[in-house]
């Protein structure tokens, strides 16, 4: 019997490893990621892009690069962006990647007209509780729903609010957790209003959504860190290279460690057919 | 290595959650503990801030909007759950979440996942456009009917239901490795992150 300790340990190994001495993976971007940034990209210029942030920081790994990949494309873009939250701990997130990306974009910016200005380019709505008020009210007017954004300025003097009014301004609503919040967005917000719906999942989650992918109810899916990484490629195939791309980066560590499940789960088989022979 | 206390303060704590891996510990426990506190008082300090003073302190006390009051007691009769002799007063606001939230999500929830899940097994001309399509419809289509047929016990298992529901549990084995898989690399992308906060924010070994 091996001790759990040792597979902790070599586990660990099997991951710092390629941390520290990263080989070169080139994710291939599947067709359920395609298609949500095929739809962001081919979005009409009047319509915004909704991002909810609907995680805590312990699933930030898989989910926060899919933010900020999200977010690059659409300032790429020139995509209006709204970012709001349905749960209290993903406010401190969506700041974070907001500040990130504006800092990335701004510092390469020579005119304010190539500056990503807050109000103008993006908002932050902030958080709504409880979840049906946001997700129906939008429907009807979203500076209703968020009277103050998360700066406690007065969303209807901000001019992106101006022109972006309820979901009929809005393009797609990409809603990224660790629970089944995107499905909220689409029982709540598309069964009543019909706004395209695009998720971001954790891997652990993501192959119970599969069906609404299917079903057209799903623009497009990312699944796990994996989805992450593949739409930082794609964003990098049209837009060029950017700073740093989190979920790639991971990805030498990610199939270290998946080779390392595999071949455990083989020893194992093989050692409960053998111990099951000798019985 | 970092100079910021609050990048030391998370890598400490960090460590002492994954202390558990070796064996259960005070330190561990004491993580535990203060990961729950945090969260608890983060919570309520922004319920009041955000949402009990700007929507109802502030304008009631202004002398706006005084039917916000009714809604408030209604409320505040959740908290009696701690006076056992007022307790079954509860129920009142029970039953209005109650009432709201089940003529909310019902009629949505059978359309979207229902409705819209049949819809999307049905055969159609438009699914046989390539051969991948074509294979995968037939294969959904079949799963479904198979599945279902699995978890329909008012009757024996004879003949084709006996067939049909052997296969339903392959679908269901197919289902489960799925997700599996995914939950390995989940749990995998977690562990990465840690590591990675840990080399890069915290120790700055990697770039």
């Amino acid at each position: 019997m091996v001790s759990r300790r040792i597979i902790y340990l070599i586990l660990t190994l099997v991951i710092l490893i390629p941390l520290l001495r990263p080989f070169k993976l080139k994710p291939l971007p599947m067709k359920p990621v395609e298609n949500l940034f095929y739809y962001i990209n081919n979005m009409p210029k009047d319509k915004a892009l909704l991002i909810s942030v609907d995680y805590s920081p312990d699933t930030e790994a898989e989910l926060h690069p899919m933010t900020i990949a999200l977010l690059k494309h659409a300032f790429y873009k020139r995509i209006k962006v709204g970012v709001l939250t349905l749960t209290l701990l993903g406010l401190g997130l969506a700041e974070d990647a907001l500040r990130t990306v504006v800092k990335e974009f701004n510092e390469r910016a020579k005119t304010r007209e190539d500056s990503i200005i807050y109000g103008r380019d993006y908002v932050f709505l902030g958080w709504q509780t409880p979840p049906l008020v946001p997700l129906l009210g939008m429907g009807e007017s979203i500076t209703k729903v968020f009277p103050v954004d998360y700066y406690g300025n007065r969303t209807d003097t901000l001019p992106l609010l101006q022109q972006i009014k309820n979901y009929r301004d809005v393009g797609i609503v990409v809603s990224i957790s660790g629970s089944a919040i995107p499905m909220w967005y689409v029982t709540y917000a598309q069964t009543t209003f019909g706004v395209k719906v695009g998720a971001g999942f954790t891997a652990v989650s993501a192959a119970d959504y599969y069906p609404y992918l299917n079903s057209g109810q799903l623009t497009g899916l990312l699944a796990g860190m994996r989805g992450g990484a593949e739409y930082e490629e794609l964003v990098e195939k049209h837009f060029g290279k950017t700073k740093r791309r989190k979920a790639t980066e991971a990805m030498s560590s990610q199939t270290t460690a998946h080779i390392m499940i595999i071949i455990l789960i083989i020893i194992g088989n093989i050692i409960y057919f053998k111990q099951r022979r000798r019985k | 290595m970092s100079t910021d206390i609050w990048v030391w303060i998370a890598a400490i704590l960090t460590l002492g959650i994954f202390s558990f891996l070796y064996k259960d510990n005070p330190f561990y426990r004491f993580c535990e503990h203060l990961f729950v506190g945090i969260t608890n008082g983060y919570a309520i300090t922004f319920y009041w801030h955000r949402i009990l003073v700007p929507s109802l302190i502030k304008p009631v006390s202004q002398g706006e909007k005084l039917y916000l009051l009714i809604f408030a007691f209604i409320g505040a009769l959740y908290f009696t759950r701690f006076i056992p002799r007022l307790s079954w007063l509860v129920r009142i606001p029970i039953a209005f979440v109650l009432g709201y939230g089940a003529g909310a999500a019902i009629p949505r929830t059978i359309e979207t996942s229902i409705i819209e899940q049949a819809k999307a097994t049905i055969l159609q001309r438009s699914n046989f456009l390539n051969l991948f399509d074509a294979i995968s419809s037939i294969i959904i289509f079949f799963g479904v009917i198979a599945t279902i047929i699995y978890f329909f016990f008012s009757t024996e298992r004879k003949g084709i239901l006996k067939h049909l529901a052997y296969s339903g549990i392959i679908f269901i084995m197919l289902g489960f490795g799925a997700s599996f898989g995914y939950t390995v690399m989940a749990r995998i992308s977690l562990l990465i992150g840690r590591l990675t906060f840990l080399l890069r924010d915290w120790l700055g070994i990697i770039k």
